[in-house]
């Protein structure tokens, strides 16, 4: 006998018998099915996840956009010590988000709607981890470009917290590296400007002093400042900032806890020196 | 024709049972039935004493019972979500009649809601639900409601003539939990005041007691938010006498107590880590600017979430939930935190290069499940058996007094601090067991290091550091639990060059603390210096940070910043703090919560401004990996800058080699500038204008313990001319 539906019948028994022993309990415990996508794989919503996720966690095979890059970038550093590897991969991811290809924009208060910003741009958002850390490899080989990239992102968020040191160091590290003197008073220069940014970015105000005791904060930056005017030849300035250093220690002490003693003895000698 | 094209469907849909990418296919096993048995209300753990006495003994000492109800941390926290949100995040009841924007009346919470539709019903007893949910489902009845519906929620217009959310009337959670001689419920004569005179603990101070588990009847998989039983109390709870047990045909109950279940599903269920993932993913409803994720229930997509705990997430795709660990078994949430562990023997293994030597988990006592001659009908005779021990032990223990516990908890509530063992050898103190359990946690080696050195150099520390937890580590509430690497290198003399993850006592003006105490358990680490806006009274309540803090008033670089350091601009320096990091995103024009020195005016992001935030009703943005993942080493380089002979001739320091190099790992429950936040918000210059008696700088003091040297390890380096 011929019947006319055979297949469909006979897949949907099939179908049957496959569900009863998918659902069949046998003391085991079977959860739903967990989570669809990976949950170690943040979807951009829309800003970029900008730290460091394991690697191993991601399952990327083959990095595909700029985000990946910069992962596997981080990856190459942190967990291989591979530099040259993570430098090509932030290249990369940069060339896939960048202001001067366009495929990445400074996302400003014109974009934001009672707010809240669109779900989506087009271009992406600019990230900062990538220009960060390309940036701080390229210090010693290239401060130029590392300036750039630092000051890039200082478009995308004015206020970050430690980007204007980063270019004042890198502005250090060019006026050392130097023999032509006005290229190393300019580079000096410029350095004291993007310190006294920084510190213009968590000002020591009463109320600041009422709620934590300090006078001075930001004791790296005093201590890199000195540094420098102590170089330039500016020793007054050189021991004001040293003595702002010691007072951003009083309660934070120092990572370097010695350099505490020898801001005291500079500031004695730049007295003697006066 | 039709029929080849719907056999091609049919294919293609048993295909998708068994493909993991297949479409939106999420759901592979539905809720369980709700079966019928005797209705018994949910009950008070001391019901069940009679016959459980060793379990009841061990439960009432652990954190998640009793404890969390009336600490002062949790309660802080919960109020500080309220105040600056107008109250949301109390639970709403059947009776209420709330009007949601859309028209809708909001009377159900997180836990009553059958499908959470809308960010309200999340909000809804947010907090309450995973640390009560029994007492949030009878406050559906006036007649068992521990904790009322408040009286205007949210911000809403004066002009209105409704009744808004007044601070000033708030209550915190624990004012809820007293009951007089008669089982009525008292409150203390203001809000937040000692308990009344003769006040006891009601059934909500109990928390997580023996029903709360026992009635467990499945995962409720349309409550979770990706349909999988994780988070946010994703667990149907019976109210009848059917309670399930770890173990099938139990000896009968005496006087038919309870009955206890047979059905495998439930007691594997019970059994599995997937039981403890209904809680220990904590997803808040918000959302966030980096990776946000919507409820994929039918009609949940409005609901946006980003995670908080993300606990069992970690364990479910760790290497503890397969074979591929080093003990070649699954190792459940039960293992580690209701066995022997870490009392129990120890295991060595090797873990990447490192060679570990850790706590054996898995290791059961045997014992009576129940007390012999009491618990079982005709007195029929029990057996032994492995069984679990109830302690659930993790990084916590009570910030109260144990008089403070006693006048909330009960004349009976262990003390903290209790010396000795119990029959199964495992101490009685939570202290010690929490000790104990951090012991086990990570392991660090120092042996990659640079073995020499010179002045006026740089050398470079190699810390390796491998978590041995189940999840990762630190785990939970993830991004106030705080484990990091305190580190020092010094000459033989013992002179310091070189500190990290080091604490400085110092004045804490914003609580009242105007001199240095000698205390350095109080102290925070020093790489970011803020101080949280703890908000004030004001006559008229706006929703918002306006008034009700949460901001940051001070945040600095200190000179220890590695943690952002390491992550964004990948330079070997600073503290290594394995801290996840709550972040809020300010979009450009926003106020970011401080004031101009020079113009007086609200300072706005310019751009895009990330800036990590302390108070988690504000976070926009999460970072879970900070945290260190199981059984998997990571590598942290210490870029130190040795003195040059110059300067040390200026200070007057010989340096006498070789350096010694030594690090160990720290764990503090919560950071100090949390809790002095807490105190704020909650204290009498915060939104309500009045004390709410949960935190301040004399209990930060006096019971904030930090547990030092967890792990550790030294390095010698040479000192070349």
């Amino acid at each position: 006998m011929k019947i006319r539906y055979r297949f469909p019948i006979l897949l949907v028994t099939g179908l049957a018998l496959v569900l009863a022993a998918v659902f069949a309990q046998n003391g085991t415990y079977t959860p739903g099915e967990f989570q669809k996508s990976n949950p170690n794989y943040p979807e951009p919503d829309p800003f970029y996840f900008e730290g460091k996720i394991d690697w191993n966690l991601l399952g990327i095979t083959q990095p595909q956009n700029a985000w990946e890059y910069l992962q596997r970038g981080i990856h190459f550093q942190d967990d291989l010590d591979d530099i040259p590897d993570a430098i090509s991969d932030y290249q990369t991811s940069l060339s896939m988000n960048s202001l001067q290809n366009q495929t990445c924009q400074i996302v400003t208060a014109a974009m934001v709607v009672n707010g809240t910003v669109p779900p989506q741009f087009n271009p992406a958002p600019c990230m900062f981890t990538v220009r960060l850390r390309l940036g701080y490899q390229l210090r010693q080989t290239d401060p130029n470009t590392a300036i750039e990239l630092f000051q890039e992102v200082l478009q995308i968020d004015p206020q970050r917290l430690g980007v204007n040191t980063l270019i004042a160091e890198t502005y250090v590290i060019e006026a050392q590296q130097t023999t032509d003197l006005p290229t190393r008073q300019q580079a000096y220069a410029n350095a004291v400007t993007a310190y006294q940014a920084e510190l213009a970015l968590s000002p020591v105000t009463p109320q600041s002093t009422a709620l934590t005791g300090d006078l001075a904060n930001n004791s790296k930056v005093h201590w890199e400042l000195a540094q420098v005017y102590e170089a330039t030849g500016q020793n007054s300035l050189a021991a004001s900032e040293f003595q702002l250093y010691v007072q951003a220690t009083q309660w934070h002490s120092d990572v370097y806890p010695w350099r505490i003693a020898l801001a005291k003895s500079q500031i004695q000698t730049l007295a003697r020196a006066k | 024709m039709r029929v080849r094209a719907l056999s091609v469907t049919v294919c293609a849909s048993a295909l998708c049972l068994f493909e993991s990418g297949c479409g939106t296919q999420v759901q592979t096993v539905q809720n369980p039935p709700q079966v019928s048995f005797r209705p018994q209300a949910f009950q008070r753990p001391e019901k069940c004493l009679p016959c459980h006495q060793r379990q009841y003994d061990e439960l009432h000492s652990a954190v998640k019972s009793g404890y969390r109800n009336v600490s002062p941390l949790f309660n802080g926290l919960e109020s500080a979500g309220n105040l600056v949100n107008g109250g949301l995040l109390r639970p709403v009841y059947k009776d209420s009649t709330i009007m949601l924007p859309d028209g809708t009346i909001l009377n159900t919470n997180m836990y009553t809601s059958p499908i959470l539709t809308e960010t309200r019903q999340v909000q809804a007893g947010f907090c309450f639900t995973c640390h009560n949910a029994d007492i949030e489902v009878l406050g559906d009845n006036p007649n068992t409601r521990e904790v009322p519906q408040l009286s205007g929620l949210g911000s809403c217009p004066a002009a209105t003539g409704q009744q808004c959310f007044q601070p000033d009337l708030f209550r915190p959670l624990r004012d809820y939990v007293l009951v007089d001689a008669n089982g009525n419920q008292i409150l203390p004569s203001t809000p937040g005041a000692d308990p009344p005179s003769g006040a006891m603990p009601s059934l909500g101070a109990a928390g997580i007691t023996c029903d709360f588990c026992h009635d467990e009847n499945g995962p409720d998989l349309n409550r979770s938010f990706q349909m999988d039983g994780f988070g946010n109390t994703s667990l149907l709870l019976n109210q009848t006498d059917l309670k399930v047990g770890p173990f099938a045909f139990p000896v009968a109950v005496k006087n038919d107590f309870h009955v206890a279940s047979n059905d495998p599903d439930k007691i594997a269920f019970l059994r599995a880590g997937a039981f403890c993932n209904t809680c220990h993913d904590v997803r808040v409803p918000n959302r966030n600017l980096t990776a946000e994720e919507h409820n994929m229930n039918p009609g949940g997509q409005n609901v946006s979430y980003f995670r908080l705990e993300n606990l069992s997430t970690e364990w479910q795709i760790g290497p503890y939930n397969s074979t591929n660990n080093p003990f070649g078994q699954v190792v459940r949430c039960q293992d580690c935190h209701m066995s022997l562990f870490p009392y129990a023997g120890n295991s060595t293994y090797q873990v990447g290069d490192m060679t570990v030597t850790s706590p054996t988990p898995g290791m059961f006592a045997t014992d009576y499940a129940a007390v012999p001659g009491v618990a079982t009908d005709q007195n029929a005779p029990l057996p032994q058996r492995k069984v679990v021990e109830h302690y659930f032990t993790g990084v916590d223990v009570p910030l109260m007094t144990p008089i403070e516990l006693s006048a909330r908890l009960g004349s009976d509530y262990p003390d903290p601090y209790l010396t000795g063992t119990d029959s199964h050898g495992v101490p009685n103190g939570l202290a010690t067991r929490r000790q104990d359990l951090m012991n086990a946690a990570v392991r660090i080696s120092l042996s990659k290091t640079d073995t020499a050195a010179q002045l006026g150099q740089t050398f470079t520390v190699r810390l390796e550091a491998v978590s041995l937890t189940g999840h990762r580590f630190p785990a939970g509430f993830s991004q106030e639990r705080t484990a990091y690497v305190q580190l020092q290198v010094t000459d033989n003399n013992g002179f310091l060059l070189y500190q990290s993850g080091y604490v400085v006592d110092k004045p804490h003006p914003n609580t009242g603390e105007m001199a240095p105490d000698g205390n350095l358990d109080d102290e925070d680490l020093e790489h970011v210096h803020a101080v949280v806006d703890p908000g004030t009274n004001t006559p008229t309540y706006t929703a918002g940070t306006g008034t009700n803090g949460g901001n940051n008033l001070v945040f600095e670089d200190g000179p220890d910043d590695g943690p952002d350091e390491r992550v964004f601009v990948g330079a070997p320096e600073g503290l290594v703090l394995f801290r996840n990091e709550l972040g809020h995103i300010f979009l450009p024009g926003q106020p970011i919560g401080r004031m101009d020195p020079n113009t007086g005016t609200p300072v706005v992001a310019q751009g895009v401004h990330f800036e990590e935030t302390f108070q988690a009703a504000l976070a926009n943005t999460v970072d879970n990996f900070r945290s260190l993942q199981p059984l998997h080493p990571q590598t942290y380089k210490y870029e130190i800058q040795l003195p040059t002979p110059q300067q040390l001739q200026a200070i007057g320091v010989t340096i006498q080699g070789p350096l010694h190099v030594h690090a160990q790992v720290n764990f503090e429950h919560f950071p100090p500038l949390f809790l002095r936040f807490l105190a704020g918000v909650t204290g009498p210059s915060g939104p309500t204008g009045h004390d709410l008696n949960l935190m301040n700088e004399q209990r930060i003091d006096a019971l904030l313990k930090n547990i030092r040297d967890i792990a550790s390890d030294d390095f010698t380096v040479s000192l070349t001319p």
